[in-house]
C-alpha cells in the first residue's frame, strides 16, 4: 500500500518523535519511502526505524490510506539489531506481571531501591518515571469464576482486561465490573493473555503471534456463545481489532474483531444516553481529558467524552493534539528516555495551562507519564464515573458497597 | 439505540471545520468523519479570499456567473470571514487583514504570494524587491533555501544559525522552550543587523507563536515576520489545530482515519454513513449531512477514464466532458478546465439533480470553484462552509417545526 503515498508529509506533521528527535527521519521516509527498497526476507538495516514509538498518529492522519505505522512496525520486526535485554524484558510484560504480582510486596520494595534502579539503568531500562507497582490481589485473583461461559442474561459481556489493569490497577477493573452490573450487564472474564502489543513493540513477532493465537482461541467460544467482547485499554483494543489481522494475520482475527467493542462506545451504542446520564451525580472538578493516540487511531470518536460532558458540575477540557510520549514500553527504554520526556513535556505544559485538578485518560501509560510530568493526579474514566455515581447518594452507595458478585444486578 | 448526530460532516478541512464550529455554536451535536488530515495542514496558513485584483470583495462581483461565491451575498462573505477572525483569535492564533484589500506575503522562492488574511506572524511580510531584509536561516534545515530570496532581494543580508540536523517542526518545538528562545535571542543580538526587517522561516513555535514573535520584535526593536515553508508547514498546522481545538471544545466528535464504505438512504434522506474498519463496521447516523471532501487533491473527486466520480454519495458531477481540451502545452496550468469539475448546488447548497433533502455541499468540491485559477481556496471554504451550515440549520429547524405540527395535528 506504500504506492498510494503522494509524499504530502501529513504523516510527518503528525509525528511526535520527528518533532523532537532529529535522528528520526519521520514516518514518510521510515515508512513508504524506505519500503520501496526493502526486500521480503531481508533484514532491515535502517537503524532509525527503532525510534518510531508506534503511536500511529501518522497512519490515522494519512489521507491516502497508506498504513505508515504498519509498514514501520513490520520493518522494526525485521531490524537486524540484536535483541537487547530491555526489549526482551518488555516483550514479556505478561510473564513479568505474573511473577511480580505473586511477589508484589517484595518487587515493589525492590523497585524503589536506588541500587536496583541503577542496575536497571545499566540494563537499559529507564527509571526516570516510577515503575508501576504490582498488586498481589490481581483482577483475575479477585474475580470469582474466571472463565465462566454460561451467562444467562441477554446482555452478557466478556471483559478483555489487559495486563496493566490486571496486575497493576485491578481496582479499576472492579469498578468497571460494578458499573456494568448496575447497568444490567452480566460480566465475565474470559481466560486471556497479553494482547501482544508489548511483544510487537519490542520486535518479538513470534511471541506476539503466540499471544494473539491464544487470545483468539480463548475469545472465539465467547463470541459463539453470544458474548460481546469489551476492552478498556485502547492499545489492547487496537491490537486485537487491527494488528491481529493486519500485522500478524492470525486466523479468527476478523471474527473476534467484529464482536469486540471499546467499553464506552459499547455503552453509548447499546443504552440510551439517558440511561447513563440519569445515574450521574455532581462532580466538582476541573478535568482535562487526554485522548490516547490509540483511541484516536481506533477511529471510533471519543465516546467517553460524551459521558464526561454529561457529568454535572464537571469543568471539562479536552486535549488530543499531543502524544504523551511514553507509548507503552517505548519510554521505559533508556535509549528513548529523552525523546519520551520531550514529547511528554509538550502534552504536560498544555494540561498545566488548563489548570486542571485531575487528568482523565483511557490509557494507563498516558496516565503514568502525564501524572509524573505534571504532578497532577491522573485517573481512569471508571474512576470519574464512580465518583459521579457515588455522588448520587447513599442508596446507590450502599448498593454499590454490597455489590459483591458480578451476578448481582442493581436497579437504581 | 445508536447515537444520532444532528449533523454529520464528511471531510475535516477548512470547509468542514468551519461548518462544525458554526453548528456547534448553535448548540447542535456534530460529528466530523475524515479519511485523514486535510490539505490545510500543508498550506501556508494564509487565507486567500480572491487573489485576482486589489479588492477581493469587489473582485467577487467580476467572477463568472456560475462561481459558487455568487450563491451568497457580499454581506454573508464579510460575516463569514469575520467569524473566522474571531474564532482563530479566541484560539490564540490572531489573524490580520481585511476582505477589501489583498496583500503579498513573501514565499521561500523570494516572490510574493497574493493573499488576504494572514496570521499575525506574517503581518510585516513584504515581497518588494527593493526591500532590505535580514534573513535568518538554520544550517541543516532542509526545507528552506534562503538563496532564492537573496537573489530576488539583493539588498538583503543573511545570518545562518548552526543547528545540526533540524526540521521546521523540531525547530518550532524548540522555540517553545524558554532556554532555546533565550539562546536564539542572544545569538541574534550578537549578529550585526542593519536591515529594518527581520525575516525567518515559519518555525516560531506552535501555540506560543504570536507571543514569541512579539518578544523578538520587542527585544530587537524591528518588525519580524515568518516566511511559510515547504511542508511540513508550521503555519498550516497551527491553523488546522486551532480550528480542531475550537470544534472539540464545542463538542464535535471526530471519527478519524477511516474512509466511508457505505451510505444508507431512506427515501429522500441520507440516514447514516458506515466507515471502513478491520473490525466492527462503524456507523455514524445523522439527521443532516454536509459533504466537504474537497476536489481531486482533497480526495472528494476521482477521475476515471469513464468520467469524474464523487467518491462518497456518487452525486452527479459536472465536468468538462470533452477530454481533448484537457491537453495543453503546460503541466496543470491554473486555467486547466478540470478545475471546473465539481457538484452543482441550488441556493441552499443542496446538490442539484438528486432528490436528497438533507445533504449539503461545501468547499472546493463545488462546481466551477476553480480555486487555483482564482486563488480563493481557504476563503471559499470558509464562506461556503458557513453557508452550508446555515442551510443545515434552516433545514433542521424546518423539520423540527414540521414534527411539532404533525404531532399537534
Amino acid at each position: 500500500m506504500f504506492q498510494n503515498c503522494i509524499r504530502c508529509t501529513v504523516c510527518v506533521e503528525n509525528c511526535p518523535v520527528f518533532a523532537v528527535n532529529p535522528l528520526f527521519p519521520g514516518p514518510k521516509q521510515a515508512g513508504p519511502d524506505a519500503q520501496r527498497f526493502r526486500l521480503d526476507g531481508e533484514a532491515v538495516v535502517d537503524d532509525w526505524v527503532k525510534y518510531c514509538c508506534q503511536c500511529r498518529r501518522c497512519q490515522t492522519a494519512c489521507p491516502y490510506g497508506v498504513p505508515c505505522a504498519d509498514i514501520i512496525l513490520r520493518a522494526q520486526m525485521k531490524h537486524e539489531e540484536v535483541k537487547s535485554f530491555s526489549r526482551q524484558m518488555f516483550a514479556r510484560v505478561h510473564t513479568l506481571g505474573r511473577i511480580s504480582s505473586s511477589l508484589a510486596p517484595l518487587v515493589n520494595f525492590l523497585m524503589r531501591r536506588e541500587r536496583v534502579k541503577s542496575l536497571m539503568r545499566k540494563l537499559g531500562v529507564s527509571t526516570s518515571i516510577p515503575f508501576p507497582s504490582y498488586r498481589f490481589r490481581t483482577l483475575e485473583r479477585s474475580w470469582k469464576n474466571v472463565g465462566l461461559l454460561t451467562g444467562r442474561k441477554e446482555k452478557k459481556v466478556a471483559l478483555f482486561h489487559g495486563c496493566f489493569m490486571n496486575f497493576n490497577q485491578p481496582e479499576i477493573g472492579r469498578k468497571i465490573r460494578n458499573l456494568l452490573s448496575i447497568l444490567g450487564y452480566e460480566v465475565t472474564i474470559p481466560p486471556q493473555t497479553c494482547c501482544g502489543l508489548p511483544a510487537l513493540g519490542n520486535y518479538d513477532e513470534e511471541r506476539a503471534r503466540k499471544y494473539a493465537q491464544k487470545n483468539l482461541d480463548c475469545l472465539i467460544p465467547y463470541v459463539d456463545a453470544g458474548y460481546d467482547i469489551l476492552y478498556t485499554c485502547t492499545s489492547c483494543g487496537l491490537t486485537i481489532t487491527h494488528d491481529y489481522q493486519k500485522i500478524l494475520q492470525v486466523s479468527g482475527g476478523k471474527k473476534v474483531a467484529e464482536n469486540t467493542y471499546y467499553l464506552y462506545d459499547y455503552l453509548l451504542n447499546t443504552l440510551s444516553k439517558e440511561a447513563i446520564t440519569s445515574l450521574l451525580g455532581e462532580v466538582d472538578l476541573k478535568v482535562t481529558y487526554h485522548i490516547p493516540c490509540h483511541l484516536k487511531a481506533l477511529g471510533i470518536g471519543y465516546p467517553f467524552r460524551e459521558i464526561l460532558a454529561s457529568i454535572p458540575g464537571l469543568d471539562l477540557s479536552i486535549q488530543d493534539e499531543y502524544c504523551c510520549g511514553l507509548a507503552g514500553s517505548y519510554g521505559f527504554k533508556r535509549e528513548n528516555e529523552e525523546t519520551a520526556r520531550l514529547i511528554g513535556e509538550k502534552a504536560a505544559r498544555r494540561i498545566e495551562e488548563t489548570q486542571a485538578n485531575v487528568i482523565v485518560s483511557d490509557c494507563g501509560a498516558c496516565r503514568m507519564q502525564l501524572s509524573h510530568l505534571t504532578g497532577c493526579e491522573a485517573v481512569d474514566p471508571a474512576d470519574i464515573l464512580e465518583k459521579s455515581l457515588l455522588a448520587r447518594g447513599m442508596k446507590l452507595k450502599l448498593s454499590y458497597f454490597f455489590l459483591g458478585s458480578h451476578r448481582v444486578g442493581i436497579s437504581v | 439505540m445508536e447515537i444520532v448526530y444532528d449533523v454529520v460532516i464528511i471531510g475535516g478541512g477548512m470547509a468542514g471545520l468551519t461548518a462544525a464550529i458554526r453548528l456547534g455554536q448553535a448548540g447542535l451535536r456534530v460529528a466530523i468523519v475524515s479519511r485523514g488530515d486535510p490539505i490545510v495542514c500543508l498550506s501556508t496558513g494564509c487565507i486567500d479570499v480572491l487573489a485576482s485584483g486589489e479588492n477581493p470583495l469587489e473582485g467577487v462581483e467580476k467572477l463568472p456567473e456560475n462561481h459558487p461565491y455568487h450563491l451568497v451575498d457580499r454581506e454573508f462573505i464579510k460575516e463569514a470571514l469575520n467569524h473566522f477572525l474571531s474564532v482563530v483569535k479566541e484560539e490564540g492564533l490572531p489573524y490580520d487583514g481585511t476582505w477589501e484589500k489583498n496583500r503579498k506575503v513573501l514565499t521561500p522562492l523570494g516572490v510574493g504570494k497574493t493573499t488576504c488574511l494572514v496570521p499575525e506572524t506574517m503581518v510585516a511580510s513584504t515581497a518588494d524587491g527593493e526591500a532590505r531584509l535580514h534573513v535568518i536561516s538554520f544550517a541543516g534545515l532542509k526545507d528552506f533555501y534562503p538563496g532564492y530570496i537573496l537573489a530576488r532581494m539583493p539588498a538583503s543580508d543573511l545570518s545562518v544559525l548552526e543547528m545540526g540536523r533540524v526540521s521546521t517542526m523540531s525547530l518550532a518545538s524548540r522555540f517553545e522552550t524558554e532556554e532555546f528562545l533565550d539562546f536564539f535571542l542572544s545569538w541574534l543580538k550578537s549578529t550585526d543587523i542593519k536591515a529594518d526587517l527581520i525575516a525567518l522561516p515559519a518555525v516560531l513555535g506552535w501555540q506560543k507563536a504570536p507571543a514569541i514573535k512579539d518578544r523578538l520584535e520587542d527585544e530587537l526593536r524591528r518588525p519580524v515576520f515568518e516566511i511559510p515553508t515547504l511542508p511540513p508547514s508550521v503555519p498550516g498546522i497551527r491553523l488546522h489545530r486551532a480550528l480542531v481545538r475550537k470544534a472539540l471544545r464545542l463538542g464535535t466528535q471526530f471519527y478519524r482515519g477511516r474512509p466511508i464504505s457505505t451510505v444508507e438512504k431512506a427515501a429522500q434522506l441520507v440516514e447514516a454513513v458506515t466507515l471502513e474498519s478491520p473490525g466492527r463496521p462503524i456507523r455514524v447516523n445523522g439527521r443532516a449531512f454536509i459533504l466537504a471532501t474537497g476536489s481531486f487533491v482533497g480526495g472528494g473527486l476521482i477521475s476515471h477514464r469513464s468520467g469524474v466520480e464523487e467518491v462518497v454519495f456518487h452525486l452527479p458531477v459536472s465536468y468538462p466532458v470533452d477530454r481533448m481540451n484537457w491537453f495543453g502545452e503546460k503541466f496543470l496550468p491554473p486555467e486547466h478546465p478540470i478545475e471546473e469539475a465539481g457538484i452543482l448546488v441550488d441556493g441552499e447548497f443542496r446538490p442539484k439533480n438528486t432528490d436528497l433533502e438533507n445533504l449539503f455541499v461545501a468547499g472546493s468540491i463545488l462546481a466551477h470553484s476553480r480555486v487555483l485559477r482564482y486563488g480563493c481556496g481557504h476563503g471559499l471554504a470558509i464562506v461556503t462552509g458557513e453557508a452550508a451550515a446555515s442551510s443545515c440549520l434552516r433545514y433542521l429547524k424546518w423539520q423540527a417545526e414540521g414534527d411539532t405540527c404533525s404531532k399537534t395535528a
